[in-house]
């Protein structure tokens, strides 16, 4: 039985075999050790009772844990008395009691599953009544004041969901809730299984019970890969557990301890069915306004987020300490630290959805973004035993408990404090980086859409503008060959905006590849587009160095110039899948953003004369760009609308540069200077405004409004899937390692 | 011997249908007896018309009138905790007054020899408080009481005449508070304490309020007689009010501390401290009148709150803030709830304690003080700050108050993003806005109800939802798909920044006109296909309009984060934090700032606070136009206080810095040329301020006089603040600032040079200041003189600071000598090499400029 378990679960997970074994033979030591006692024990009886029931095969069968027999008698199936119907038999009949013991006894999960997944098609109509009436005492079992049969129930009604779901993986949902409690009794059971939990999380009861709560609803929610399709989750709408998730969220104690499971169960009700019913859960979470609830949700999701940059932050580190460490490191990363990282990242995918339908849905949780916390990720040890964690953050507790539950902000003169927005960032910064991975382009998706959410925020955007509130955001950036990495001390406190355009900069600086990230791109650009409109309705007059972001070099940051210049050298091998020009597009109007409106948000008016003079010294992009839309606006092809489109963009930008390079060039002729200097070329500019004429283009700070559905409606359909089967093996996984409850309680009682 | 002996009162008491109470009283002295200096002045006012006849009374023999029962049978009110069941007010005070006056009289008049006045512990009567009710009576039964000392001083002989006179001024009414905490302080005599203690009552509360420093501090450090004269007024204030009970023991906490150890913990001063924190002196009948008043608030309150407030949301369990994280890192504040927006927390509270939330909440403020301190730079403390702030508003609203501010409100929140850290090289003192709601009576007004920090925007609310089917009972096990609802169709109210209307202020709209032009053209240009032209020059143009309209600020300088929040325009931040506030539009919003300082002790503050008071309003007595801002002291402790922080102003360090320029630059920068009506009132208003200033930094010894401690204010004043070395101390003695005062030749500059008309009003402002201040040198030595008493503090450093601040004012000199005087004083202080001397050396220790 173990064995087996162990060979299912390595074909799942060929990457976790090594740690699987590990498991696997603590597993069976530890139920040596604990069923030692049990079995002698009820062996005589099982002997007894075996004697009266089977005579005859007992002595050849094997022995038995006492509770397995019981599942078992569940499952028993006699023979026909006599006429053609089979007859199940009650297990209750010959043992009053019956229920009663079996809630007693140490759930065996596997064995229950397996017995589950192996009965066929027909026995499953027979013995319907029988699990049925499992379900309904395990329900039952929940209400009991004896501590050991609510887990036992609740592991049981774990092993019930999952081992069901196993072997109807084709079957509708309508039959497996039909073959767990039978239809008409369904809408009942559901309620009161609800119930009880929900009871029993927000009740004095103790943590790890709730927290098997929670595993157990975890469990419900994922046992199928696409959620929509888990047609139980129905009563979980009718019946909501949505005050008992708050609540978790609100008690600094139970958040430091369920915080993490309960955001992502929140996160993971709120994907059910979304396009196509009502979500109670949806509508429920939008109108949230409790502010400790939302705070206690932005702790849970600011925590995650800082264990995972601290990790990552711990792990270059160690890359980059010496040529030893880089060495073993090296040797040790081709084994492990690859598969680390990619599950590190998957799992906090959970904990991103979380964060953007919070972000997305209730806007009260926008104020949570800029809440202060102190940052945690120095102050945590490092030194938390690795094979317990890194691979399952999810799994028993969340890190770093002892500093959530910390309830004064620690007095640390190295803390910086920080929130859950600039966390973010750093998150992002560092998902950013690498996209090749699917797990991680979804991630950095993920990431883009929630700052484009962020970015259209009016109360965001007015906190991530205010002069006041300063800091300094170390952002990850990609070592690359031709730059130095900046010195992370020197960045000076800004206003967090600054560090979203840095960040935005960063991506399209470093993503100009084969393999290009069009779509990632174009949020990019969006973002930044969506930030300029604000500054110019509100006409704040931001102090960053737009130059760095509309310069090519000499500057390493070679952003929106750079990008054109990108999309112009590779158009035939990038056109083949994306429509560039859209892309090119968005990039002309930010300039023609800062050329029309500049006046309402530019902080000098030095500024503006250098936004032309970067356009004049730049023009070969943009006249080679110029000539590439016309090409293919002349042409007739799939491109044609979208490139001229592009042309009618350029009208201004060409202006300027028709209007400016001859003047610049009369003036060098008449200096007699060869190669003007940049405060001569300034020079010109600012004599020369008064003789250019722009047209005036529309719609430049108009938007369209971020929008789920239905453009990222199969985004996040794939997301939540991935996140399902993600959370369903870690929670699997865990449910096994209950003993240590078990244990609790028994001393208990 | 020499002092007032005994005091006889001749009382005169209508009958009831007579009218009013007269009295006549007389008091007993010796006739040698020096009376205390105020009366002696020959040319002091208060004499002068104490002594004309018109102002005395009429008196009556005291046979005359039904006897009342006299109800405290003897001497002051004396009221110990928790004793009195009912409210006193002044009017029943005066009586407690007259009838003191009366017994002594009537033992006068009986010839009684022994009886003594001062049997202090009265057993609490049922009828005391109503006595108007009952017709007095004179209980000659009383008269014997135990003999003492002080009832022995009684047998002295009389002298009928003087004591009348004393009387007569005792009842007169340019008799003021001043002249009760003089007498209070001089006199030794019991009688006369304990009639003035009396007294106190009939005084309007802001008056005596001004005095309290003196008040405690005479009670912490004079003898029995004085405590005991000052309880019964202290003991009655603190059941009214909670700010002066919360005033009384910071204050009492703070002059207690000089004192030993061992003594202090015993003390008078301690005890009553004690005895106010316990919360034992709450209004009596107070839950009477509370039911009454609040009870309906709170029905009124209950079923609508919530329901508007949290709507949908489950209100089940979810509303546990007691529990929630602010509450633990603010820690202590667990008694800082929400009352009436947390209608549970309150019922189930059967009295609301009283002092508790104030309480915490100073101490929150103090906390985060002490926890900036420790971190080194100032933008992490900046950002410590505003995050510890931010925990702060959880709490809030609640019951409590800003000590600093002049009326009645509710702190309902801190705009944490706008405090700073202020220049403070070891301390970590910072500013704080904070928006308040005025309410007519801080007590009894409900708190207003908690708003959440973005609810200024409409938010998607319940309203806006389709009905989602909530009901559970309708939906049961249906499984029916419901009609598609798009979360993001319009059932949310939208005001992303796409459809964010901007207003833009007054100045700024011609410029912006064309733009917003431009912007409907460019609609509907679309259809007509016309294409819009603008001149490239124009934008450019209107950039840098725009760029110079705005009202010059400071650079943001990391190390200096104050300089930018103290010279953005108080009315525009007002302005602005009420924009971004969710409480921004009640009528009866305002905004308030504080400065909380934390580990600095500030008595010496108050103490400069009350002079400078004392001086304003004897220079606006005298109309002379000299210009002083004295700042509100908050002491909590005696390291620990709160000051209320001069609106637009800027040290003139600050200017200096940021602007780079000489102060008159800055003066014609920001006022315009020197011929503008501007720049002429500036001047003039820098000029009056300085005058003012110069005569407090002579007479009390003001040092540490560096620009960092010079404020500037938007209209031209200057403002000194930081008293912290004052009268006999100085900094590190280091014999720098020898000068009189701080007159640089930038100073001289703006008021136009050394020869201008200007700097001759200056001189001429000086001397009728020193005039006016000489006239009435008694109330501003009395304040000095009585907080001397028992003090540690440095400014009392050695024993001549009364007699040098007494010579300061040269009572000696005529007219003439003062202007000499004060031409030398200014051309002193105006050649003063060590004025410079005492810059650079700030310069260079401290940076300051």
């Amino acid at each position: 039985m173990i064995r087996f378990h162990g060979a299912r679960k390595s074909t799942i997970l060929p990457e976790w075999s090594t740690e699987n074994k590990l498991l696997v033979s603590v597993n069976k030591s530890e139920e040596a050790i604990i069923d030692f006692g049990t079995k002698n024990l009820v062996m005589s009886q099982v002997e007894k009772k075996a004697g009266l029931l089977r005579r005859t095969s007992s002595s050849k069968k094997p022995l038995k844990e006492k509770v397995v027999l019981m599942y078992d008698e569940i499952f028993a199936v006699s023979a026909p008395a006599g006429g053609k119907k089979w007859w199940k038999e009650d297990p209750a009949k010959n043992n009053p009691r019956f229920w009663d013991e079996l809630f007693l006894m140490k759930v065996n999960l596997e064995y229950l599953e397996s017995k589950l997944e192996s009965v066929n098609g027909e026995e499953v109509q027979r013995i319907q009544d029988n699990i049925n009436s499992l379900f309904h005492h395990c329900v039952q079992a929940l209400g009991e004041e004896h501590q050991i049969k609510v887990v036992n129930a609740l592991q049981t009604l774990c092993a019930l969901f999952r081992g069901v779901h196993q072997k109807n993986k084709s079957a509708s949902g309508f039959d497996i809730i039909n073959m767990l409690m039978g239809f008409d009794k369904a809408e009942q059971r559901m309620k009161d299984l609800m119930e009880r939990l929900d009871s029993l999380l927000c009740g004095d009861s103790s943590e790890s019970l709730k927290s098997l709560c929670l595993k157990l609803l975890l469990c419900l929610v994922t046992v199928t890969d696409n959620i929509s399709q888990n047609t139980i989750l129905e009563y979980v709408m009718i019946n909501s557990i949505f005050e008992a998730i708050l609540q978790i969220l609100s008690d600094p104690s139970s958040r430091g301890q369920h915080g993490y499971d309960a955001v992502v169960l929140l996160a993971l009700l709120v994907n059910y069915r979304k396009y196509e019913s009502v979500n109670p859960y949806i509508v429920k979470l939008s109108i949230v306004d409790d502010e400790p609830t939302l705070d206690g949700m932005g702790v849970v999701l600011h925590q995650a987020l800082t264990e995972y940059n601290r990790q990552y932050k711990d792990k270059e580190e160690e890359n980059q300490g010496g040529f030893f460490s880089t060495l073993t490191s090296m040797v040790g990363s081709m084994f492990i630290a690859d598969v680390d990282e990619k599950l590190s990242v998957q799992t906090n995918e959970a904990i991103l959805l979380a964060l953007y339908e919070a972000v997305h849905l209730n806007r009260n949780f926008i104020t949570v973004l800029a809440q202060s916390h102190p940052e945690i990720d120095i102050a945590v040890t490092p030194s938390t035993p690795t094979p317990t964690t890194p691979t399952t953050p999810l799994g028993t507790t969340p890190p770093s408990l002892d500093v959530m539950n910390n309830p004064e902000l620690p007095l640390d003169p190295n803390l910086q404090t920080s929130n859950l927005l600039i966390t973010f960032l750093k998150y992002a910064s560092i998902v950013m980086q690498d996209t090749k991975d699917e797990h991680r382009l979804n991630s950095a998706r993920l990431c883009l859409i929630i700052l484009t959410c962020i970015a259209e925020d009016q109360y965001a955007n007015a906190f991530l503008h205010d002069d006041n509130i300063n800091f300094r955001v170390s952002l990850h950036r990609m070592p690359m060959r031709h730059r130095k990495k900046p010195p992370g001390k020197n960045i000076p406190s800004r206003p967090l905006v600054c560090a979203v355009l840095d960040l935005m900069v960063e991506f399209i600086v470093t993503h100009m590849m084969k393999d290009f990230p069009m779509d990632l791109y174009l949020r990019c650009v969006q973002i930044i587009h969506k930030l300029l409109c604000y500054q110019k309705k509100c006409r704040i007059r931001l102090h960053y160095t737009w130059r760095e972001l509309w310069s090519a070099s000499p500057s390493l940051y070679a952003a929106l110039i750079n990008l054109l210049k990108f999309l112009l050298s590779n158009e035939t091998t990038l056109l083949a899948k994306h429509n560039i020009f859209h892309l090119a597009l968005l990039v002309v109007n930010l300039f023609n953003m800062f050329i029309t409106y500049g006046d309402t948000f530019l902080p000098t008016s030095n500024s503006y004369d250098e936004l032309y003079y970067e356009i004049v010294r730049m023009h070969q992009v943009f006249d080679n760009l110029y000539c590439m839309v016309l090409r293919v606006s002349t042409n007739t092809g799939q491109w044609k609308e979208a490139a001229s489109k592009v042309t009618h963009a350029l009208v201004n930008i060409r202006a300027i540069i028709n209007h400016f390079n001859p003047k610049i060039e009369s003036y060098a002729a008449v200096n007699h200077i060869s190669q003007l200097s940049e405060e001569q070329v300034l020079e010109v500019v600012r004599s020369h405004y008064d003789t250019l004429t722009l047209k005036l283009q529309d719609g430049l700070d108009q938007f369209e409004r971020y929008s789920e559905q239905p453009k990222e409606a199969a985004f996040f359909k794939e997301l939540v899937r991935s996140i399902s089967l993600n959370v369903r093996k870690n929670v699997s996984l865990n449910t096994l390692s209950q003993d240590v409850l078990l244990k609790e309680f028994s001393t208990i009682s | 011997m020499y002092k007032i002996r005994s005091l006889m009162i001749v009382i005169g008491s209508s009958s009831l249908s007579g009218g009013g109470w007269s009295l006549l009283a007389a008091m007993m002295a010796d006739p040698q007896d020096d009376l205390s200096p105020a009366c002696s002045e020959q040319n002091s006012p208060s004499f002068s018309i104490c002594s004309s006849p018109s102002q005395s009374l009429p008196s009556t023999p005291s046979s005359c009138g039904p006897p009342r029962p006299a109800s405290p049978p003897l001497g002051v009110i004396s009221e110990g905790g928790g004793e009195l069941s009912l409210v006193i007010d002044a009017e029943v005070a005066q009586r407690a007054c007259q009838e003191v006056l009366q017994k002594v009289k009537l033992r006068q008049v009986d010839a009684a020899a022994g009886p003594a006045p001062g049997s202090q512990h009265n057993g609490p009567s049922p009828d005391r408080g109503i006595p108007a009710i009952k017709p007095l009576q004179i209980r000659e039964e009383e008269g014997p009481a135990p003999g003492s000392v002080k009832s022995a001083r009684r047998r002295q002989r009389h002298n009928p005449s003087k004591q009348s006179w004393l009387l007569r001024l005792f009842e007169s009414k340019l008799f003021d508070v001043s002249m009760a905490i003089s007498y209070l302080h001089s006199s030794k005599e019991p009688g006369v304490q304990a009639y003035i203690g009396n007294r106190l009552f009939s005084f309007p509360h802001d008056d005596v309020d001004f005095y309290l420093p003196q008040l405690l501090n005479m009670y912490i450090h004079m003898d029995e007689d004085v405590g005991d004269a000052i309880k019964p007024y202290l003991v009655h204030r603190c059941r009214q009010s909670i700010s002066f009970s919360l005033q009384c023991a910071w204050l009492l906490g703070a002059y207690s501390s000089d004192m030993h150890i061992s003594t202090q913990r015993h003390s008078r001063g301690s005890k009553l401290r004690k005895l106010i924190l316990s919360d034992e002196l709450k209004p009596s009948g107070s839950r009477a009148r509370r039911e009454l008043t609040l009870t309906p608030i709170c029905l009124a309150v209950a079923p609508g709150g919530p329901a508007t407030d949290h709507g949908l949301s489950p209100s089940k369990r979810t509303h546990q803030r007691s529990k929630s994280d602010a509450t633990v890192s603010i820690s202590l504040s667990s008694n800082l709830k929400r009352t009436a927006s947390n209608p549970k927390v309150e019922s189930s509270q059967d009295e609301p304690v009283r002092l508790a939330p104030q309480r915490e909440f100073m101490k929150s403020l103090m906390g985060i003080g002490k926890r900036l301190a420790t971190l080194p730079t100032k933008e992490q403390k900046t950002q410590r700050l505003i995050s510890e702030l931010s925990l702060l508003n959880h709490k809030l609203p609640a019951r409590v108050w800003l000590p600093t501010a002049a009326f009645d409100h509710h702190v309902v929140r801190v705009p944490h993003t706008q405090a700073v850290v202020l220049n403070s090289k070891d301390k970590a003192p910072y500013l704080i806005y904070v928006e308040v709601l005025e309410c007519e009576n801080f007590e009894m007004s409900s708190v207003p109800m908690r708003i959440p920090e973005n609810r200024i925007r409409s938010t998607r609310s319940v309203e806006n939802l389709p009905d989602c089917g909530m009901m559970a009972e309708q939906r049961a096990g249906s499984f029916s798909v419901v009609p598609n609802y798009d979360n993001d169709d319009e059932a949310w109210s939208v005001d992303d920044i796409g459809e964010l209307q901007v207003e833009l202020p007054e100045g700024h709209t011609n410029s912006c006109d064309n733009i917003s032009q431009f912007s409907v053209d460019s609609i509907t240009s679309l259809d007509s296909k016309e294409p819009v032209f603008i001149a490239a020059g124009d934008i450019r143009r209107r950039l840098s309009e725009q760029l110079a309209q705005a009202p010059t600020t400071f650079r943001r300088d990391p190390e200096d984060p104050s300089a930018v929040a103290l010279k953005e325009p108080w009315e525009e931040k007002v302005r602005r934090i009420r924009e971004g506030s969710p409480y921004g539009h009640f009528p009866t919003w305002r905004l308030l700032s504080v400065i909380v300082k934390c580990g600095d002790d500030l008595r010496q503050e108050l103490l400069a606070f009350q002079v400078l008071q004392q001086l304003k309003s004897i220079w606006e007595q005298e109309r002379v136009p000299l210009w002083i801002r004295p700042y509100k002291i908050v002491v909590l402790s005696a390291d620990s206080g709160m000051i209320e922080p001069v609106v637009n102003a800027v040290s003139i360090h600050q200017v200096k810095k940021q602007s780079q320029l000489s102060l008159l630059d800055y003066f014609l920068q920001e006022h315009g040329a020197p011929t503008t009506e501007n720049f002429l009132s500036a001047q003039r208003n820098f000029v009056r301020s300085c005058a003012g200033y110069s005569l407090i930094c002579y007479l009390l010894q003001v040092k540490d006089r560096h620009n960092g401690n010079i404020l500037l204010d938007a209209d031209g004043h200057i403002i000194h603040i930081d008293f912290g070395f004052i009268l006999s101390s100085s900094p590190r003695n280091l014999g720098f600032e020898t000068s009189a005062f701080k007159l640089t030749a930038e100073f001289v500059e703006v008021m136009g040079g050394p020869d201008g008309d200007m700097f001759n009003y200056y001189r001429m402002l000086m001397l009728q200041g020193l005039i006016a201040a000489r006239k009435h040198m008694d109330r501003v030595l009395q304040i000095v003189e009585i907080m001397q008493q028992g003090s540690q503090l440095p400014c009392f450093h050695g024993s001549s600071t009364m007699r040098g601040l007494k010579e300061r004012f040269h009572m000696s000199l005529t007219e003439e000598q003062l202007q000499l005087l004060v031409d030398q004083l200014v051309d002193g202080s105006m050649r003063s090499l060590t004025t410079k001397l005492y810059d650079g050396f700030q310069y260079l220790t401290n940076g300051i400029m």
